[in-house]
């Protein structure tokens, strides 16, 4: 068969590869398939789709919020400025509500309030009320010559016991945020007065252009204030987003492009003809594949997999240039020939390679399923490339590379023999070992999501401030509470809320929202209606004061009269609006089910705790969730490492029998190992990320031991092929460790490494005092 | 309401220049450095035949802030300060539980004690007539949100402002009449006492 593929080969993959072009084009004929959304990387191991549903909820308003800050030192300056800024964002689609100012509908606020007095009284004025009308009703009086107490938004008139009043009290106060009288919105700080503008756009943080359009935005406003001597703060999921986007972007084109032009410049100024240049095509392919088979598994593709498929170029081109370097000894030069000697070499490596970034696809998290898919697709893409079209497109002619470097890797085996001579391998290794074990005692292990987006201090800042500003910390844990109908829900977060009520108090927590606050149950409505009674008999601090017993009874009357309300109901208008995304309504099982959200906390194990023994109150932790994911990942990555060595090891035993397979394996082991003890050395945290590069290191380290071993063409000739490849790879990984993602970064550095020394290591894949010269085979 | 009542009476206490200027008039505002007197509030509520009357002391610091005693028909001391407003208990002062634009009443409160007059004028017209024996400051909202709480707030006085009357948008109004206020050179030391708690 392989006699033949210079036949078959070319025609053959010329389909295969218009085919793969169709699928590509189709798949991209909506635009671009890109996702930037972290979350879409990380595992969602909750199969529950309530669960699933509130941590939308959660993530929701991160992803389509944008808060901006405007202060000027005259403090109408930066309220008409705010204002200015908001009415031209009303103009753009792209926000659905853009928000400088309250003008609430007082008359409408008002009606609901009194529409709704029964239901919306809170629990300790109702259990007041209930327990003692008359000490209520003394309080309600007091109340009513308080010369600080705001009269309210209720006419006394009709509201003569005050439940209004009460009720309208309860609004929680929005942090730091105040309504000017002219019901602009600021905040105060360090003396500073901000006006405050925030939007909401249509679409979320991931969907395509809208993070770059809003960044604009921002921009432009920020300029203009500045512009006027003023002082603007912003912070949005979105301008996270945009700045992700645009990383990304940079990065991909800045690594695809250096290392296309080295790899482009390496294999012209070693082999000398512009023919050689088809050798690229092969990564090119191998990308294309990569893109395809990952869009065509997950749907679409991550910005994240995308910056570390751009280093795949520089794996892809070492097929094509393990062929080329054989030109230094195989002469004259006939590229089927070339092939065929270095066929095994080649799809030995191949297996290995993809054997080690499989590996990667059955950890649980997207993120390296979807570079494991990519590289995979990429790598055989390109080995098919270079196998059945690489030979024909070089052609017939001769090849004769730059003689030069033949002579550096002659000196360079020459300098290692005479250093074998002098210090013995076993004292090498001692050497080796005591690096190794001093590096890896320095380790220092650390996972974290935020390693995973590069965070630019700018944005941190102002989004550190603007918390600070106007007191808004919202915390990602939240509780899930589900209850067989809304009276059975409502007592549980009401249970739930006094257990928060106590760490409020201790100032563990600074607030929640539960929609046991907003509205009490059926039956204690039904209870406090019984209740009202008896207070007209308990009024005499009221009529002390004129008001008639006929004005009270008709108020009472008036009170239990009022039918009972829903949740649902509660949360209509404007009234209910902060309470309103907690309700999450039936969950399809026949239950209901609401949220409980947190603000300001400071300790989070306390959280655990607090939903103790409560039935149908559950803490939602992601981040903890995520954390302990990482932890389990480590260990399912050591299994992972180690299932994949025993089949490259079980792989490589078919051509060289155990012993070889174990001493190509080894040298390739030893420099992962020597990588992970640089980390230590160096500093840099072990991450999942550099685990996983570890996983990569062993599977390309175990290539070059191959072709060391082969040693088609003669040792130099395998050593140069060796270190053109390592070159090549070296700079696309080597220039993943500038990328501005930590997680990125700390992989790339890990595998910059970890080649490194499997560079250094692969001669000793080779049986020492066996000159196994495989001269050409026809 | 408690901020309007913070600001009207700061503006009220302070003893009246001669012009009819709102300039002039916020100059002297920041004058004296403390104002005490006694005070009588009736709140005129639409459905009651007669008004929530309650008398007490006050003491305005122009440094410091502002004590309010209320005496009858019930006792209770509350206090305005750069921190808010706060409410005398056994255990010490408690802060009131603000509602939301506490902050702003206090920087409102606070314009008005030194005498800026600016703050005033972004959320109300200001008129000012008669004489210096007897002037009337009329405050009339501006904001969408004032009109919707209060239709017009006035101010007389003659040599010390004498009255402040709130008329609500609902029809009811709180009248505070402040009729034997003077001008002091400095606190007493309980009411030093009070603001330093």
């Amino acid at each position: 068969m392989l006699s033949r593929i210079d036949h078959w080969g070319p025609r053959l993959f010329t389909v295969a590869l218009l085919a793969l072009l169709a699928v590509a084009a189709w798949q991209w004929r909506g635009g671009a398939p890109i996702s930037a959304n972290l979350l879409e990387l990380v595992p969602s191991d909750t199969p529950d789709l309530l669960e699933q549903r509130a941590e939308k909820i959660v993530q929701e308003p991160l992803n389509r919020e944008l808060v901006v800050l405007i202060s000027f030192a005259d403090r109408q300056k930066a309220l008409s400025q705010a204002a200015a800024i908001g009415q031209q964002w009303q103009q753009e689609k792209l926000f659905e509500k853009v928000q400088w100012d309250v003008s609430y509908d007082l008359a409408q606020v008002r009606q609901q309030v009194l529409d709704n007095r029964l239901a919306l009284l809170g629990a300790e004025d109702r259990q007041l009320l209930q327990q003692d009308p008359r000490a209520f009703v003394e309080r309600r009086v007091q109340d009513l010559f308080d010369p600080f107490r705001s009269q309210g938004l209720i006419a006394t008139e009709q509201d003569w016991l005050g439940l209004g009043a009460l009720i309208e009290k309860k609004l929680p106060r929005a942090h730091n945020v105040q309504v000017d009288l002219s019901g602009a919105l600021l905040a105060e700080s360090d003396g500073k007065t901000w006006a405050l503008l925030r939007a909401r756009t249509r679409g979320d943080a991931f969907d395509g252009n809208l993070p770059l359009a809003v960044e604009t935005l921002v921009a432009n406003a920020r300029t203009e204030v500045q512009a006027q001597g003023g002082e603007l703060l912003a912070t949005s999921g979105l301008l996270y987003s945009a700045h992700g986007q645009r990383q990304a972007t940079r990065e991909i084109s800045f690594m695809g492009s250096v290392s296309s032009i080295g790899a482009l410049l390496l294999i012209l100024v070693a082999f000398r003809r512009l023919r050689v240049l088809v050798a690229l095509l092969p990564a090119a392919v191998g990308v294309l594949a990569g893109l395809t088979a990952c869009v065509a598994v997950f749907g679409q593709i991550h910005v994240l997999t995308l910056v570390l498929g751009a280093s795949l170029i520089g794996v892809a081109i070492d097929y094509p240039l393990h062929l080329l370097s054989k030109s230094w000894t195989l002469q004259p030069w006939n590229s089927w020939q070339a092939l065929r000697a270095t066929f095994l070499g080649l799809t030995l490596g191949l297996a290995t390679n993809v054997i080690g970034y499989l590996a990667l696809a059955f950890t649980p998290f997207p993120a390296l399923s979807q570079v494991a898919i990519f590289s995979s697709a990429g790598l055989l893409g390109s080995y098919l490339c270079a196998v059945c079209l690489l030979p024909t497109l070089l052609g017939k002619g001769p090849i004769v590379p730059w003689a030069k470097p033949y002579g550096l890797a002659t000196r360079l085996l020459a300098w290692r023999r005479r250093l074998l001579s002098r210090i013995g391998t076993p004292w090498l290794l001692l050497i080796f070992v005591l690096f190794c074990v001093g590096g890896v005692l320095q380790l220092q292990h650390k996972d974290d999501l935020r390693q995973w987006a590069s965070t630019p201090p700018q944005l941190l800042e102002q989004s550190q401030a603007i918390s600070k500003i106007i007191g808004f910390q919202p915390t990602s844990q939240f509780y899930l509470v589900r209850g067989k109908d809304e009276e059975q829900l409502l007592q549980r977060q009401h249970v739930l809320g006094q257990r928060l009520d106590a760490l409020v108090a201790d100032g563990k927590l600074k607030s929640y929202l539960a929609l046991s606050q907003l509205v009490a149950p059926a039956s204690e409505q039904n209870s406090l209606r019984a209740s009202l009674s008896a207070v007209p008999a308990n009024s005499a601090a009221l009529q002390a004061l004129g008001v008639t017993p006929q004005q009270v009874e008709a108020e009472v009357r008036q009170l239990q009269a009022l039918p009972n309300r829903s949740i649902e109901q509660a949360l209509a208008g404007t009234f209910g609006e902060p309470w309103r995304t907690l309700w999450l309504g039936p969950t399809g099982d026949g239950e209901v089910a609401g949220l409980v959200s947190l603000q300001g906390l400071s300790n989070a194990d306390l959280l655990v705790a607090q939903a103790d023994g409560l039935p149908g109150v559950k803490l939602i932790d992601r981040l903890g969730q995520l954390n302990r994911l990482f932890a389990a990942t480590q260990i399912s990555a050591a299994e992972l490492k180690l299932a994949s060595c025993l089949l490259i090891f079980a792989l490589l035993c078919l051509p060289f029998g155990p012993r070889g397979a174990a001493r190509v394996l080894a040298v390739s082991l030893l420099a992962a190992l020597a990588s992970l003890a640089s980390l230590g050395w160096l500093g840099q945290p072990l991450t999942l990320f550099s685990l996983f590069g570890l996983l990569l290191v062993t599977a390309i380290g175990v290539d070059y031991a191959i072709i060391m071993r082969e040693r088609v063409g003669g040792e130099a000739t395998s050593l140069l092929g060796t270190l053109m490849s390592a070159l090549t790879t070296w700079l696309s990984f080597g220039l993943l460790a500038v990328s501005s993602t930590p997680a990125v970064s700390n992989f790339g550095l890990t595998i910059t490494i970890g080649l490194a020394f499997s560079f250094l290591l692969s001669p000793w894949a080779g049986e020492p005092h066996s000159p196994a010269h495989k001269e050409l085979a026809s | 309401m408690k901020r309007f009542l913070a600001l009207l009476l700061s503006v009220a206490l302070a003893p009246l220049a001669h012009a009819f200027d709102l300039d002039q008039l916020a100059a002297q505002l920041a004058k004296p450095a403390v104002v005490r007197g006694p005070f009588v509030q009736e709140k005129h509520l639409r459905a009651l035949p007669k008004p929530l009357t309650s008398t007490g002391q006050f003491v305005l610091s122009k440094d410091l802030g502002l004590l309010w005693q209320l005496q009858t028909p019930l006792q209770q001391e509350y206090r305005i300060d750069g921190s808010g407003i706060a409410k005398r208990t056994p255990q010490g002062w408690q802060p009131v539980a603000q509602q939301s634009a506490s902050a702003q009443q206090n920087r409102l409160f606070l314009a008005v004690l030194k005498g800026d007059s600016s703050g005033l004028r972004q959320d109300f017209d200001l008129r000012l007539s008669g004489e210096a024996g007897a002037w009337t400051l009329d405050l009339t909202p501006r904001s969408l949100m004032l009109k919707q709480i209060f239709s017009a707030i006035q101010i007389q006085g003659g040599e010390q402002v004498a009255r402040i009357e709130l008329r609500e948008t609902q029809g009811d109004s709180t009248v505070l009449r402040l009729t034997d206020s003077h001008a002091e050179s400095q606190l007493s030391d309980t009411d030093r006492h009070a603001f330093a708690d």
